[in-house]
């Protein structure tokens, strides 16, 4: 089986010939007509049985959590994809939409069924009875609480605990099936990304205390490898680098799943769609540069329609210190201050490259809050190619003659490194004076170059977080005082910080989704007249999956697949 | 008297070398700075990095950290592997059995294959056989591992659907107890022959890859031995006893060749263990040299320290062994005729 | 550890300085023929002598990208086109590289590893190796513990652990190799001076007051040249081996015109029956190290014929 069969009748016949001059052919003779009885087979279908690894759901990705406590798993790690299983929060989203459903909770709290206070700063949770942990102890409002106070508690460095403690002023279990939430401010999206968010999650307060309880700053070590949740999957056991098991749990007290499951880490990318096509697995994560080697394959659905609400991002650093910047880099300390020169990077950039080069034609333009998320406007601007503006920029910005040199921190990743080689072909490309210094890191270096202060280099690649509501895109990567706002000094090279920074801030003011999309239609352009960063894409959300896998769904906000849907053969 | 000698020094060295190896590696993974970067994300702020810097002692000097850790070592605390997020003792033992079922499936065919090639090239000195099997066993040092990895993978694994991914197949893995870590043998333990299988079809294309590559060594060795070996007197003695010239080499001069042979299947087994780096990342096998790679692409020093020093002591230990094996077995040989 | 090597050469009393050098030459030249009538070496110094020359006209081959040319021209355009389209003979790369360029200039790019890589290895080996033959003792012990210490971590485990720490960029590769590959130079050398205190003829020779540089240029060095030339041949082959294994698990920096490189960038397309750029790249790596092994087992099979335990 494999690429034998599969692929159109030109590129078979090419592969063949070559394997013939290392002179495997005989061997493949016999394996293609061994495949053309496979594909006989499989077309009659009838038989019902013929899945491999029946009754499991094999999901192969290319890694592993770091973690599985919710309090402990860092926004878009992979613990998250392991918890969202076989933990559960007080609300859900659906296969279909982005607005929550009821989970834990019996009711989503609105203004209009009244569980929202006038003055929004108090939320009331009835909490759904008769759910069980996987560990037998039973669900009330005091775990609730418990689970939230636990994360906000230890608040760890990698969590995510300052979600909920930057918002909530005061949990309390009212009585045995009621929670209540106080705010420190009105929050337009409190349901949808604080009480959906990792660290929201609800543990077994049984096994946590029974197992080493609650340190403030201090990691659980039992909850880093163990879950005890309420979901449709129970956690069975990891070994290390291989493989986690989930089974169904049985006393569930929703719709309960028909499979049981297991991760399969397999971080060589190539062999995760290798093991799909072999039909080793069920389903896969992988890169969407790797789809078009999907695409042909017998057996195999890969559906490119959504888009990945992470997208790419290059940033420049308008905070760089004297003396900070590599050896080589010749740009002064305030050289993305001016506009001109940040509007000139945009207009240089090869998007089309980029697109349909790197990404197969897998990927759009992106914009500052992505399609599918509240106020993403499709008429708003977008940067594409302009080389005669990115020279004219440069000229009026007064870098053209004298040129520049400038370093470009990438992390090691088959989408990222390529954003670095194209930004540096398109800009050395218009000028010979100008130099691009692609530096390639691992990961980890990457990560600590960050943490560093000072930051050491005035650009740099990665993507977004996937956030569900738009402020976060927002407030973390636009807002002057915002996360990467502060750190990356957005206001020493906004024209108007004031104006953007209210902006943001009144779309988060209200609820009213009218209101918040005029908001954003209003700020979206002024972003672009100032942009912060390089938007080179936003690439498709692929999922690959073999055809005896019934009923996919997936919805880009759940970030990984949902296995308590999937059935199979 | 001068074996016993010799074998005592040799012991006296050894904790001598690894402490060398422990500076060596714990040096190492401080060259590029702290090794924080595995244990913090990219949105963390310097104030959080602090905290994390604290937690893993890395707040402290250099020599003290070298004490923490050379301590933790002795007493089986190998640190906080980041990439499998657990301590490095409580994970290692599994990878290391991996690991080594592959070697020395490998190592076995290394053998087996090279002292083939090595008796067939050196019956035949500067003949065309001679010079084919040259070639062959050279081809073995001079192949990239993750390239004939990769050819191998696309034949079989991709074109024939024969030799699958990864080191068992999880729900035949599942059905049988591990009590030693080797899946072969526990698969004969449980008496389960599908595991066996199961376990040997996993096992036989990495093995081959790594095992191909260390032919090389051996064919070498056994070819100079046998070439020596039949110029020797007794040889031509038995030639003029009028043996046929395959059964001089049969019985007397094939045997007398292995015994310089043996000293390099030590020094193959160093040119296993990192051949087991790629071919692990290349056939996805759950052992130490997946790990490793894992660990340097993410730079994550306890991991790395904790395989460089393992496979260190292994590689010293079973130099040691084939070294004072060959010395003993050289006297008696001395002895005996 | 009991790994000491070995080392051949034959020493003779040395008459007159011309006369060694004319001894040594017409050796060198014996050897060589010597060397060559083995089929299998001539084959692997044909092979050698061509990846010579496409190194080192590679700017006549192939015009050099600018501003640098060991990175690969991109074209985005044509990203994964096979061989023989739009002028790309070899075809291209999922960046649009030309996998020809990649080619010819990943010989430039190897030859650069390995000349630099062996010349480092070679003066700190023979400088480490003398200091601890010539002044012995504790200096001798201390040195050979280090060396004991360096050959105890397998070569490309050390190298990627080195190239791990320091981050990936070619030149860090280079770097790990050269603190890799030296130790066993210092062992030749250590081993021949050794060899050459216990001569007779030195005792003789220092008695009538001649300096330490003195017997090393007449005594060690000559006699240490075999036996380096056969293991620098080798690691010539090896360091780009080893250096391309490093490069393919992601340790050089993007684009770059590497073999390993390429191979990494070209396996994922494999699947999709894009068999070009690995297929090419691959087995640059190993007919460029199988020319090199096959010229220097030839040499040692020649030179001493008895020092195969390296």
């Amino acid at each position: 089986m494999g690429w034998v069969m599969g692929g159109s009748a030109t590129r078979r016949k090419s592969v063949l010939a070559r394997w013939a001059l290392v002179a495997a052919a005989l061997l493949l003779a016999a394996a293609c007509d061994g495949a053309a009885t496979d594909t006989e087979e499989l077309g009659g279908e009838d038989a019902g049985g013929d899945v491999n690894n029946p009754g499991v759901f094999v999901h192969a990705l290319d890694g592993e959590p770091t973690t599985l406590d919710p309090a402990r798993a860092a926004l878009g790690e992979y613990g998250e994809q392991a918890i969202i299983q076989v933990y559960e929060f007080l609300v859900d989203i659906g296969p279909d939409g982005p607005e929550p459903i009821p989970a834990l909770a019996s009711e989503v709290p609105t203004e209009e069924n009244g569980l929202v206070s006038e003055d929004g700063l108090t939320y009331t949770f009835p909490i759904r009875e008769g759910v069980t942990f996987h560990d037998g102890s039973e669900l009330t409002a005091e775990v609730v609480k418990y689970s939230w106070d636990r994360a906000m508690e230890m608040n760890l460095p990698e969590g995510q605990a300052s979600t909920l403690s930057d918002t909530i002023a005061e949990t309390r279990a009212v009585d045995d099936f009621t929670f209540e939430v106080t705010l420190q401010q009105p929050n337009a999206a409190f349901v949808s990304s604080v009480v959906y968010s990792t660290p929201a999650a609800i543990v077994s307060m049984e096994a946590v205390e029974s197992n080493g309880g609650v340190t403030a700053d201090e990691p659980n070590e039992f909850m880093d490898g163990n879950m005890v949740g309420t979901g449709p999957h129970e956690f069975i056991s990891w070994e290390r680098n291989e493989q986690l098991n989930f089974e169904v749990f049985d006393d569930y007290w929703g719709e309960p799943a028909t499979l049981d499951a297991r991760w399969q880490n397999v971080p060589e990318e190539s062999a995760i769609v290798l093991g799909l096509r072999a039909g080793d697995y069920d389903a896969i994560q992988f890169q969407p540069t790797f789809a078009p080697e999907l695409e042909d394959a017998e057996g195999v659905v890969l559906d490119t329609g959504g888009l990945l609400l992470e997208p790419f991002q290059l940033a420049f650093n308008l905070n760089i210190p004297e003396g900070a910047l590599p050896s080589g880099d010749t740009i002064p300390t305030d050289f993305f201050h001016d506009r001109r020169i940040r509007q000139a990077f945009n207009f240089a950039f090869d998007y089309d490259a980029f697109i349909d080069g790197i990404l197969g034609g897998l990927g759009e333009p992106a914009t500052y809050i992505p399609p599918g998320v509240l106020g993403y406007d499709p008429d708003a601007p977008v940067y594409s190619q302009d080389l005669e503006q990115a020279e004219q920029l440069f000229r009026d910005a007064g870098v053209w003659d004298e040129g520049f040199s400038v370093s470009v921190l990438v992390e090691d990743n088959p989408a990222f490194e390529p954003i670095g080689l194209i930004l540096k072909d398109s800009i050395e490309a218009l000028n010979p004076e100008f130099r691009i210094n692609v530096r390639t890191v691992s990961e980890s270096q990457f990560d600590e170059a960050h943490g560093a202060s000072p930051f050491e280099y005035a650009m740099w690649i990665k993507n977004a977080d996937p956030f569900v509501d738009p402020h976060y895109y927002l407030s973390t990567y636009q807002h002057p005082e915002g996360e990467w706002g502060e750190r990356l000094g957005f206001a020493n090279g906004y024209e108007n910080p004031d104006e953007i920074a209210e902006l943001i801030d009144a779309g988060f003011a209200t609820t009213d989704v009218a209101e918040r999309e005029a908001i954003y239609q209003e700020l979206l352009p002024m972003l672009y007249e100032d942009p912060m960063w390089i938007y080179p894409a936003q690439e498709v959300n692929a999922q690959a999956y073999r055809e005896w896998v019934d009923g996919f769904v997936y919805n880009p906000l759940w970030k990984t697949l949902r296995w308590r849907f999937y059935d199979k053969g | 008297m001068q074996v016993r000698e010799y074998i005592a020094r040799r012991l006296l060295t050894l904790p001598i070398l690894m402490l060398g190896v422990s500076i060596l590696v714990f040096g190492l993974s401080r060259v590029g700075g702290s090794p924080i970067g595995i244990y913090i994300e990219h949105e963390m702020t310097p104030a959080e990095v602090a905290k994390i810097e604290e937690r893993y002692g890395l707040d402290e000097s250099l020599p003290q950290q070298y004490i923490a850790w050379l301590g933790g070592v002795v007493r089986g605390d190998l640190g906080w592997s980041g990439v499998s997020a657990a301590p490095v003792s409580s994970i290692i033992l599994p990878k290391l059995m991996a690991t080594m079922e592959l070697a020395m499936l490998a190592a076995l065919i290394a053998v087996v294959l090279g002292v083939s090639m090595g008796t067939f090239g050196g019956a035949r000195k500067n003949k065309l056989g001679d010079h084919l099997t040259r070639v062959v066993a050279i081809s073995g040092a001079s192949i990239p591992i993750f390239w004939f990895g990769l050819l191998l993978l696309i034949v079989f694994y991709l074109g024939f659907g024969w030799a699958p991914l990864g080191r068992a197949d999880p729900s035949i893995y599942a059905r049988i107890g591990h009590p030693t870590g080797l899946y072969t043998v526990d698969s004969l333990l449980n008496l389960d022959f599908g595991a066996f299988t199961d376990a040997l079809w996993h096992l036989a294309l990495p093995a081959i890859t790594m095992g191909y590559g260390s032919t090389a060594i051996i064919a070498r060795m056994m070819r100079s031995s046998l070439v020596e070996e039949l110029g020797e007197d007794y040889v031509d003695a038995a030639r003029a006893k009028g043996l046929p010239e395959r059964l001089v080499i049969r019985r007397h001069a094939r045997r007398n060749a292995l015994m310089p042979t043996m000293t390099v299947i030590g020094l193959s087994w160093g040119f296993l263990l990192q051949g087991t780096v790629v071919v692990e990342l290349i056939f996805n096998w759950p052992g130490l040299g997946r790990w490793m790679t894992d660990a340097v692409l993410q730079g994550d020093q306890a991991t790395i320290m904790s395989y460089v020093l393992i496979t260190s002591i292994i590689f010293l230990a079973v130099n040691l062994v084939v070294d004072v094996a060959y010395a003993y077995l050289d006297r008696r040989v001395v002895l005996g005729d | 550890m009991a790994r000491t090597a070995e080392v051949g050469g034959v020493i003779r009393p040395v008459d007159g300085r011309l006369r060694a050098l004319a001894t040594r030459t017409r050796r060198l030249s014996e050897i060589a023929r010597e060397s060559l009538r083995n089929p299998t070496t001539l084959i692997g110094g044909v092979i050698v002598v061509l990846f010579l020359l496409m190194a080192l006209f590679a700017p006549l081959l192939i015009e050099p990208n600018t501003p640098n040319a060991y990175q690969m021209p991109r074209d985005f355009s044509s990203v994964n086109v096979p061989p023989g389209t739009d002028g790309h003979v070899l075809g291209t790369t999922p960046t649009g590289g030309d996998v020809l360029y990649g080619i010819v200039w990943g010989a430039r790019t190897s030859l650069r590893l390995s000349i630099i890589v062996v010349a480092i290895t070679v003066v700190i080996g023979v400088a480490v190796g003398s200091f601890a033959g010539f002044l012995g003792g504790k200096w001798d012990e201390v040195l050979m513990r280090l060396v004991d210490v360096f050959l105890s971590v397998p070569e490309l485990i050390f190298a990627l652990a080195i190239a791990a720490v320091l981050g990936p960029a070619f030149g860090n590769i280079i770097l790990a190799l050269a603190v890799v590959f030296w130790v066993k130079y210092a062992r030749i050398i250590r081993g021949q001076i050794i060899h050459v205190k216990q001569n007779e003829y030195v005792d003789a020779a220092r008695v009538m007051g001649d300096k330490r540089w003195r017997i090393f240029l007449k005594d060690v060095l000559p006699n240490s040249i075999t036996p380096v030339v056969v293991q620098a041949t080798v690691d010539m082959g090896h360091v780009v081996l080893i250096g391309a294994t490093l490069s393919f698990i992601g340790l050089a920096e993007a684009g770059l015109a590497e073999w390993g490189n390429l191979v990494s960038e070209g396996q994922s397309g494999i699947i999709a029956g894009r068999w070009w750029v690995a297929t090419f790249a691959g087995a640059m790596v190993f007919l460029w190290s199988l020319a090199f092994n096959l010229l220097g087992d030839g040499l040692r099979d020649v030179l001493d014929p008895k020092s195969e335990r390296r």
